[in-house]
């Protein structure tokens, strides 16, 4: 899939998180449009085309970000803090699921211009219902900026 | 007369000198010799009358001399008197002074002084006087020269006597104004006044030495003037004497004349008794001529015999007035030695003087000092005055004081006039109250015998007391010692407190990190699990057989419920690290929104709920609806197995709490595991018979006690439990 088609970019360090999501994904239909990048660092050079996207074009930008908060090299507060400041990419939405239900996180998150706070749930049913209803409401029910 | 007589005579003469012829020669010669003795006495006369001449003219000149000198003397006498009248007036002005200053001896201070300078001035004076009196010893030799310096000093005592009349003006004046400031001085008066005593007496003795020394001025007068009448009298006595050695004189030169006529006359007639000799015949006409001659010379001879008688008298005369001036000479020596007497009373009346004067000089010295000390009095007197000027205002103003003070004090006896009333209708209750007060008395002197016995039972227990109080003493030594341990222990306490208060928070805040360690990392490996045995079930089921499958979904079930009980955990954690925001709760609605968010399970009967009015109570609104969601939903799930399920929510209050409870009619439980019901993942039940982590009932005890509350159970088992909480009361 040639960058300019990514519509979602999902941050996540773990496989399995990322396995899960990435089929409930699939199961609602919004996967195809999606790229996966391990961590941080990932998805800023992803982002401002640096490293093994430097081929990509700065100007054709994915419509959703999912960022996962722990995460090694740069966290997901991190990304999120430098996108949220940077006037190319502060209107593209951003949805942080995460394992953490402690309070900080999540007010931190919004502070720093988070769109949606998600806790993971555990149970794989409610896991993959949440992850449903995100694609659907934030591809589908919401009308994003150009 | 003699002319008739002398012819008569002649007549006989002549008839006689016709007889006496022989004894006219005889005669004649006789009368030769008495004129020879006549002349020789004349010539003695003739010195004699010129020795009498210069003794005259000797005896004139000292008249004069005398005379000059008496009139010297007279003036001097009369400036002496005039001097002698202006003491004299003097002294009584000193006297009339003098009992002025008697009378003014209060104001003695200044006049004093000027007594001093006054007296000074006299004992100047009177040693001028001393010195006069020297002088006059010397005056009387030479008094021309003296009367001169006495007229000087007649002037200079004119000058001191006005400076004198003028000083005791001045001290009239002064005596005025010092009779006014002695009114004001009058306390000092007494003192003065025997001061004024003693210089009365003073002036008594001065007085009495200036009446003496006008005695003896009175008395030089008159023994001046005796002296002046004796010089009138020796005046006119030398005047007269002059006169009578003028006509002596002249007499004496007629006699010179008429001796030399006679001797020229005795010539003749003895050249003509020769010639008669010769020519006694022709004295017949001769004797005509000769009786006539002789009647001359008879008539001359009685001339000559009147005028020897004259002479003689005259010589007489002489003789008496040269006895009367040798008697007048000897009453001039006589007075001369009476005026040396006199000259020697008046050196010793002089050094008399003196020595009263030196006295006087001693007196004024010591009126000098007296006046001083009067003065210094004085000085102190004005000190002590203006004192008793100031002192007299502050009197003034104390007395002012004092007037408002005795009209208060007025007043107040008013007052207390009326109080004293009072006080004594007071004094007749009092004496009846004394009465009784006398009766107590006795009473109490039994008690006080009681009490003395007593108080020496006390003093035998203070004694006991004061040994135990040094026992305490000691012991409160030990109490301190012990104190200060416990101090010591209690600081170290303290420290530890602090020290295990950073500890927990420490603890806490690794208690934190652990449970987002936990929230974080065992939920994600357990999702995992979860997830993927999910996906081994929808997409591989029918690889696997009915084992299998169970075993797929044990695994699905159990990662399941370890993913809740990691939420329950991580939930209960967070309460106590949640902060309590207290406010009024209405609880009724908050029960209503609780049982309307509670989802059923089809499993589960329609519950019959039993809701009473409920209380407010202060509250955490979030925590407290925690509370009723697990009590409510528990009363529900262990009612499952009833037939009927019914929940009673009530409450009532008790010592500002209110109490709720939750009944139900379920399962029940055990009492005698009554201390586990409220333990973290403590279960009573199977998990087949009724599903759950045993987190619940934890989780509403921990929100009650932090609510200071409590929380507690009663059941019977399988009739149902009834569960209760505490909450403060919105009033409290």
């Amino acid at each position: 899939m040639p960058y300019s088609e990514v519509e979602i970019l999902f941050a996540e360090d773990s496989p399995e998180d990322a396995m899960l999501t990435i089929r409930a994904l699939k199961k609602s239909g919004f996967a195809n449009k999606l790229h996966h990048v391990k961590d941080g660092a990932e998805a800023l050079d992803f982002l401002y085309c640096r490293g093994i996207y430097t081929s990509r074009n700065i100007k054709e930008n994915p419509k959703l970000i999912l960022l996962d908060l722990k995460m090694p090299k740069v966290s997901g507060m991190e990304v999120l803090e430098k996108l949220k400041s940077d006037p190319i990419f502060r209107s593209i939405p951003i949805v942080i699921l995460t394992s953490s239900k402690e309070d900080p996180d999540i007010q931190k998150c919004y502070n720093l211009g988070a769109n949606t706070y998600i806790t993971k749930p555990v149970d794989s049913d409610n896991f993959f219902i949440v992850i449903k209803e995100i694609g659907l409401y934030w591809m589908i029910l919401s009308q994003l900026p150009a | 007369m003699a002319k008739k007589n002398s012819s008569d005579d002649l007549i006989i003469a002549n008839r006689e000198l016709a007889f006496q012829k022989d004894e006219k020669g005889k005669r004649a010669d006789e009368l030769i010799i008495a004129n020879e003795e006549l002349a020789f006495q004349t010539k003695e006369k003739g010195k004699r009358a010129d020795e009498l001449i210069i003794a005259n003219k000797e005896l004139a000149f000292q008249t004069k001399e005398k005379g000059k000198r008496a009139e010297e003397l007279i003036i001097a006498n009369k400036e002496l008197a005039f001097q002698n009248k202006e003491k004299g007036k003097r002294a009584e002005e000193l006297i009339i002074a003098n009992i002025e200053l008697a009378f003014q001896n209060e104001e003695k201070e200044k006049r004093a002084d000027e007594l001093i300078i006054a007296d000074k001035e006299l004992a100047f004076q009177n040693k001028e006087k001393g010195k006069r009196a020297d002088e006059l010893i010397i005056a009387d030799k030479e008094l021309a020269f003296q009367t001169k310096e006495k007229g000087k000093r007649a002037d200079e005592l004119i000058i001191a006597n006005k400076e004198l009349a003028f000083q005791n003006k001045e001290k009239g004046k002064r005596a005025d104004e010092l009779i006014i400031a002695d009114k004001e001085l009058a306390f000092q008066n007494k003192e003065k006044e025997k001061r004024a005593d003693e210089l009365i007496i003073a002036n008594k003795e001065l007085a009495f030495q200036n009446k003496e020394k006008e005695k003896r001025a009175k008395a030089l007068i008159i023994a001046n003037k005796e002296l002046a009448f004796q010089n009138k009298e020796k005046g006119k006595r030398a005047d007269e004497l002059i006169i009578a050695n003028k006509e002596l004189a002249f007499q004496n030169k007629e006699k010179e004349k008429r001796a030399n006529e006679l001797i020229i006359a005795n010539k003749e007639l003895a050249f003509q008794n020769r010639e008669k000799g010769k020519r006694a015949d022709e004295l017949i006409v001769a004797n005509k001529e000769l009786a006539f001659q002789n009647k001359e010379k008879e008539k001359r001879a009685d001339e000559l015999a009147i005028a020897n008688q004259e002479l003689a008298f005259q010589n007489h005369e002489k003789e008496k007035r040269a006895d009367e001036l040798a008697i007048a000479n000897q009453e001039l020596a006589f007075q001369n030695h009476e005026k040396e007497k006199r000259a020697d009373e008046l050196i010793i009346a002089n050094k008399e003087l003196a020595f009263q004067n030196h006295e006087k000089e001693k007196r004024a010295d010591e009126l000098a000092i007296a006046n001083q000390e009067l003065a210094f009095q004085n000085h102190e007197k004005e000190k002590r005055a203006d004192e008793l000027h100031v002192a007299n205002k502050e009197l003034a103003f104390q007395n002012e004081e004092k007037g408002k003070r005795a009209e208060e004090l007025s007043i107040a006896n008013n007052e207390l006039a009326f109080q004293n009333e009072e006080k004594g209708k007071r004094a007749e209750e009092l004496i009846i109250a004394n009465k009784e007060l006398a009766f107590q008395n006795e009473e109490k002197g039994k008690r006080a015998d009681e009490l003395i016995i007593a108080n020496k039972e006390l003093a035998f227990q203070n004694d006991e007391k004061g040994k135990r109080a040094e026992e305490l003493v000691i012991a409160n030594l030990e109490l301190k010692k012990a104190e200060a341990e416990i101090r010591k222990f209690n600081e170290e306490l303290e420290q530890k407190v602090i020290e295990r208060t950073v500890q927990l928070e420490s603890a806490n805040k690794e208690l934190g990190s652990f449970s987002y360690s936990v929230s974080h990392d065992l939920r994600a490996p357990i999702r995992a699990i979860n997830g993927y045995s999910k996906i081994l079930e929808e997409d591989y089921a029918e690889k696997l057989d009915l084992d299998g499958k169970q075993a797929l979904s044990s695994i699905i079930r159990n990662s399941k419920k370890m993913g809740q009980l990691i939420d329950d955990l991580l939930s209960f954690s967070k309460l106590g690290r949640k902060e309590v925001t207290v406010t009024d709760i209405n609880m009724n609605a908050l029960v209503k929104s609780v049982i309307e968010d509670l989802l059923f399970d089809s499993s589960e009967n329609k519950v019959e709920f039993n809701i009473k009015t409920l209380l407010p109570a202060k509250g955490d609104q979030s925590l407290i609806k925690q509370v009723w969601i697990n009590l409510v939903s528990n009363a529900i799930k262990y009612s499952r197995h009833k037939p009927k399920t019914n929940v009673e929510i009530a409450c009532y209050s008790k010592d500002n709490q209110v109490v709720y409870y939750v009944k139900d009619n379920g399962a029940g439980f055990d009492m005698q595991y009554y201390d586990k019901l409220f333990g973290v993942f403590q279960r009573l039940h199977s998990q087949e018979e009724f599903e759950g982590t045993g987190i619940g009932l934890a989780i509403v005890q921990r929100i009650v006690n932090r609510h200071k509350g409590t929380v507690w159970a009663e059941s019977t088992l399988n009739e149902g439990a009834s569960f209760f909480f505490s909450l403060p009361d919105i009033n409290s």
